[in-house]
């Protein structure tokens, strides 16, 4: 199956890092993830190389403006064009956000909270359920970081994502940062959380460093990933026993390709050694 | 940039909690009044009708919610600052960027989901809105002229055009780069920068294309031969060349041919 080429931990491609990779064979990268938004419909030489690295390497992809929980329709232009670099891409599963981005039509590039009500819930379900039926691979849904609830809730997020996922019967894009981060904003435990948690639905992880301003913890993708969160990711890991991907996100503060396949690289063990211990383990 | 995005009527979605609650959210990121929403930021819930019981939960998380105002604006006017500094500097001399950026939040004009798409919004707004152009005739030229050579740097890719060769003719017709484009200001907004952001008041010409190795490259042209440019796709290139004045096409032959080798033209084509 195409999607046993998925294990180990991969990088998000970025702008800086195009020519850089498109001229490297042996980066040792297993898989890239890439946004389709940034990529269809655009051109010039960044889209070239861009396409060269992604007709080349494997590849996962992870869209931002869906607003899978939101109320505009689709964009019939976008869709077509996705399902097209989607089937080019060999991608086994899409990903998007468990959230809306855009109200009345108008994008607000942010990724916010559903509210987490049996009405959400249910919205929700269903418009995932179409959008599955419009892609040509598995969705996925991720989890994100939130920073205040929307209204006066009818259950806690945990109960809201089961929900979603169970009732749409799609995959989990789970992001043990924003796990993480969540659990710092809100006062939980994530080990606790990921328990409640239909874990058998995982297909792919997120993991991504963050930053504290004030009271808050803020999942900016732009610092190296702490330790308490590769050992939640070695703790899911073993749970799950299964080698999902994971994928090192990093948007901000990017550094040099060197500096991120080294921080990928001391993930990679991480995952390595927790892969042969469940499988000691089995033995 | 066009969107293509369908902007039904309001009352094409159904009047639900969880679509009040989204707009609220947007509300309170996008809403001027920003000192009102700090003070109370229930208000954003009462402004769409929500229960007693959400205005509260709005105002028991006032300040969280506050963040989500601020990294949605650092989302949609990042790109803004980016891709129009020195029409920043100019209305930050006057004290009037964050007016203009506010007004654009308000017109709502952001459609598509594309990042890349927010700065050609915000152009689109400024030409449909008039925004300071009584106060800076040259505004809407010195933003045009700020976002063109990423428009043509990343102008989406297609098909080469069949049937061109690379020798003109005179009796060619010519056909440009898909990504390329022509255009005349009355200023020469193209030569203002951060610390001298107002343009000298010049009709200004100019070539944009995307050279082979994808980069973006801007010429001067002049009046003449940004004519010439422009009638030779319609009218073939001897005919357009004399009706300009030109000697003939001899005089052209080599600016012809140094577009041409550098990607700004396509080639050249017999009128079918």
């Amino acid at each position: 199956m195409a999607r046993d080429r998925f294990t180990g931990v991969g990088l998000g491609l970025r702008r800086p890092h195009l020519e850089q990779v498109a001229g490297m064979e042996g980066h040792g990268v297993p898989f890239w993830e890439t946004c389709p938004e940034n990529v269809v419909g655009d051109g010039g030489r960044a889209h070239r190389l861009a396409c060269a690295i992604l007709d080349r390497d494997p590849v996962l992809t992870h869209g931002l403006a869906m607003s899978v929980g939101g109320y505009d329709p689709w964009d019939e232009e976008y869709l077509q064009g996705l399902e097209q670099f989607l089937l080019r891409t060999g991608t086994p599963w899409h990903s998007e956000h468990l959230c809306f981005t855009s109200v009345d039509a108008n994008c607000l590039h942010e990724l916010f909270p559903l509210p987490f009500t049996r009405e959400a819930a249910r919205h929700t379900i269903s418009r995932a359920r179409e959008l599955q039926a419009r892609l040509p691979v598995p969705l996925l849904l991720e989890n994100i970081t939130y920073y205040a609830g929307l209204g006066e809730p009818d259950m806690d997020e945990a109960d809201f994502i089961a929900a979603v996922l169970e009732g749409a019967d799609v995959g989990w894009l789970l992001d043990v940062n924003n796990v993480y981060v969540n659990a710092l904003n809100f006062g939980f435990d994530p080990k606790e959380w990921l328990s409640r948690m239909p874990l058998d639905r995982v297909a792919q992880m997120h993991i991504a460093g963050h930053k504290k301003f004030g009271g808050l913890t803020v999942d900016t993708h732009g610092a190296d990933v702490i330790d308490p969160v590769i050992e939640l990711m070695q703790w899911t890991l073993a749970r799950l026993g299964r080698p999902v991907p994971v994928l090192l996100e990093r948007d901000n503060h990017i550094p040099s390709l060197d500096a991120l396949l080294a921080e990928r690289e001391r993930i990679q063990r991480a995952y390595d050694q927790v892969l042969a211990s469940t499988e000691a383990g089995h033995a | 940039m066009p969107d293509s995005r369908p902007d039904p009527r309001p009352d094409s979605r159904p009047d639900t909690r969880t679509l009040r609650l989204q707009r609220a959210m947007a509300s309170l990121v996008l809403d001027r009044d920003e000192a009102v929403l700090e003070a109370d930021a229930g208000r954003a819930a009462r402004r769409h009708g929500l229960s007693a019981a959400d205005q509260q939960a709005f105002r028991a998380q006032g300040e969280a919610l506050m963040t989500y105002r601020e990294l949605a604006r650092m989302s949609l006017l990042e790109p803004l600052e980016s891709m129009f500094p020195v029409l920043k500097a100019l209305l930050e001399e006057a004290g009037d960027w964050d007016a203009c950026v506010q007004q654009f939040l308000d017109a709502r004009a952001v459609r598509s989901g594309h990042y890349r798409d927010i700065a050609p919004a915000f152009l689109g707004w400024l030409v449909a809105s008039a925004w300071g152009q009584d106060r800076w005739p040259f505004l809407l030229e010195l933003a045009h002229a700020e976002m063109l050579e990423v428009l043509v740097a990343r102008f989406p890719d297609g098909e080469p055009v069949p049937g061109l060769h690379a020798e003109p003719q005179p009796g060619d017709l010519l056909v440009l780069d898909p990504a390329t484009r022509i255009v005349s200001y009355s200023h020469a907004v193209h030569r203002a920068t951060e610390a001298s952001p107002h343009p000298e008041t010049r009709p200004t010409h100019l070539i944009a294309f995307r050279q082979a190795d994808g980069e973006a490259q801007l010429l001067d042209l002049t009046p003449a031969t940004s004519a010439f440019l422009v009638r030779a796709q319609e009218t073939v290139l001897g005919e357009a060349a004399v009706s300009l004045g030109f000697d003939g096409l001899a005089p052209l032959l080599p600016l012809l041919h140094d577009l041409h080798r550098d990607g700004a033209i396509a080639g050249f084509q017999s009128p079918t």
